[in-house]
């Protein structure tokens, strides 16, 4: 007699998601089983792997952090380009930190030219991130909407006190959105039926905020995992969203990270890879060689 | 199910302005108010009362007896409150409550037996808040063994399972309700009681009432006996009636997930079906529950 592995299928999909537009443009999602299980059903899109840029120079960075990019750190668009024609990313995650009120608080204008001049010289897809500040990012990143008009960037971060402004001009735009909600299953769905109600589902990326090893990276994971599930084995339609995690900024804050620079690699390496298997879809790495190692993990 | 109102607590700051006036005029309206919508028990919640405990809960008792015959709950972590209210009770009082933590079984369980009170006995332990039913039952068992010891009678024991709110665990829900089924083995002849409005905790204000009554609904049909309730929610009394009858019908259902056309049914029942699927775990819970 031959044994038969029992296979679980499932009759959904993760949405499929587009980002950027043209011939670079990639999808991410569209799976219909669990993160690399391949001998299950189909998972017809790699998982995105974006280089973070500032568009400041970064403070209080470890040495290392910066060494790759640190001829290029106060121009975003040459950081852009370095990461992409040297490092070979073919997402791009542009923070916008210059415009934290808490710091520079530069002007929403100014940082929608910094995009567009990205947006221009390279035409790859782009991220682009505010700071969690509600009233602020949504003045940025509507500018950033209307500078960018056509161009299907992924904003965000889009939470329960701005979604509304932003997710318009998203649309109005036709641009997609990392909607946020931390750590709560619950809460990402109460703001996907929120954002369904005017915003198409399929331009829609979750983010249940991500803590890195030693810092409740297990919570993400968990967290992560439950809303691939809720979405593919309980069907729940405000579930079958793409997964991001921004790891980047969580993991080169460790102490650990800021120890060694093999430290801090690994660091964020472990972290990314952790999430890939939790099912995260979209990651957004700092270091370069953070996100050499991963792309050598998860190519076959 | 047996009803026990709640509105009588100190979280409320006009029953907490009351109580330190010793006002007896907003007393009396909670009191009328909760036993003419038809409440069994009045809950008299104190919290910890800190200050002058004894006095307090002597002045509510006798107050609260003026305005009413019903049995009373007393609701207070401090035992010189729950003792001097326990001696004034003039019918059989409840004490609520105590838990398998050490400190409560050594001091509250004793009150109890004192003053020939029922007992609420949460599945709490030294080791916090089971999170199955399995480990309810295990606390629940040791514990009861030490007020059997103690002289309480099964018959004067009403187990609190501990209802966590849909909105933290919906997993916890489920537990509840498988162990409330395996009461009747674990304690025959001991009753189970909940605080039915911590479900709803965190969910939007104007649904918390929908999340409570259908929940009361379920966990009837499960074998619950008594449940501490928003006194003046009319519908829940006569849900609990059977005034009701197609609603608790329409919840059964659901529960069994039969196939229904929920199109076809009206706007207050599709809420009850929508409500049962999320409190039975088959829609993730999110407080736009009905919207989906």
């Amino acid at each position: 007699m031959t044994y038969e592995a029992p296979l679980e299928k499932h009759p959904v999909n993760i949405r499929e998601v587009v980002l950027g537009e043209g011939e670079k443009a990639q999808k991410i999602g569209g799976e219909n089983t669990f993160p690399f299980h391949s001998f299950e059903g189909s998972l017809p899109n790699p998982p995105g792997l974006a280089l973070e840029v500032l568009d400041m120079q970064p403070e209080n960075w470890a040495t290392w952090a910066l060494d790759p990019f640190k001829d290029v750190s106060s121009d975003p668009v040459e950081w852009a380009r370095k990461g992409v024609e040297e490092y070979g990313a073919e997402i791009l995650c542009l923070r916008l930190l210059s415009t934290d009120p808490m710091g520079m608080d530069a002007a929403p204008e100014e940082a929608a030219k910094t995009v567009r001049k990205i947006v221009d010289s390279l035409n790859i897809p782009l991220i682009v991130l505010g700071t969690g500040t509600e009233d602020k990012d949504s003045k940025v990143l509507i500018e950033v909407a209307r500078a960018c008009s056509g161009k299907n960037l992924l904003l965000g971060p889009v939470l329960k006190g701005n979604y509304q402004e932003i997710a318009k001009a998203a649309l109005e735009h036709g641009h997609a959105i990392v909607a946020q909600a931390s750590m709560d299953a619950n809460l990402t769905k109460e703001l996907n039926i929120a954002l369904c109600k005017f915003f198409p589902p399929e331009k829609i990326v979750v983010d249940p905020t991500s803590s890195a090893l030693g810092y409740g990276m297990e919570y993400t994971f968990s967290i992560i995992e439950s809303i691939k599930q809720f979405g593919l084995v309980d069907k729940d339609k405000m579930m079958q969203m793409p997964v991001f995690a921004d790891i980047g900024i969580e993991c080169w804050r460790t102490k650990e990270a800021r120890e060694s620079a093999e430290q801090g690699i690994l660091w964020e390496a472990t972290t990314g890879m952790t999430f890939l298997l939790a099912g995260a879809n979209l990651v957004v790495f700092r270091h370069p060689e953070a996100l050499r190692l991963i792309k050598s993990m998860i190519s076959y | 199910m047996i009803l026990i109102g709640e509105d009588l607590n100190v979280m409320s700051n006009a029953i907490s302005k009351a109580i330190k006036e010793h006002n007896a005029e907003p007393i009396r309206a909670c009191v009328e108010g909760q036993a003419g919508n038809g409440m069994d028990y009045l809950d008299l919640n104190v919290g910890p009362q800190k200050k002058d405990p004894a006095q307090t809960m002597e002045w509510l008792v006798n107050t609260v007896q003026e305005f009413t015959d019903l049995p009373l709950c007393l609701d207070t972590t401090n035992t010189v409150a729950m003792e001097a209210g326990l001696k004034l009770c003039k019918k059989k009082g409840l004490v609520n409550s105590a838990s398998g933590v050490r400190e409560s079984m050594e001091t509250v369980m004793p009150l109890s037996k004192k003053y020939s009170a029922a007992l609420v006995l949460s599945v709490i332990n030294d080791a916090g808040l089971p999170s199955d039913a399995d480990e309810r039952a295990g606390s629940i068992l040791e514990s009861l063994e030490y007020a059997n010891e103690l002289g309480i009678a099964n018959e004067d024991i009403w187990i609190d399972p501990v209802l966590m709110p849909v909105g933290v665990d919906q997993r916890q829900i489920l537990s509840y309700m498988e162990f409330i089924q395996m009461i009747p083995d674990l304690a025959p002849g001991a009753k189970s009681v909940c605080g039915l409005s911590n479900l709803s905790y965190s969910a939007p204000k104007e649904l918390r009432g929908l999340l409570n009554r259908t929940f009361m609904v379920i966990i009837a049909r499960y074998g619950q006996d008594a449940a501490i309730v928003s006194g003046f929610d009319e519908e829940l009394v006569r849900l609990n009636k059977g005034e009701m009858p197609e609603i608790v019908n329409l919840i059964h259902r659901a529960m069994d997930e039969e196939d229904m056309d929920i199109s076809a049914l009206s706007g207050k029942e599709q809420e009850y079906v929508k409500t049962t699927q999320v409190l039975m775990g088959k829609t993730l819970y999110s407080n736009s529950w009905l919207e989906v």
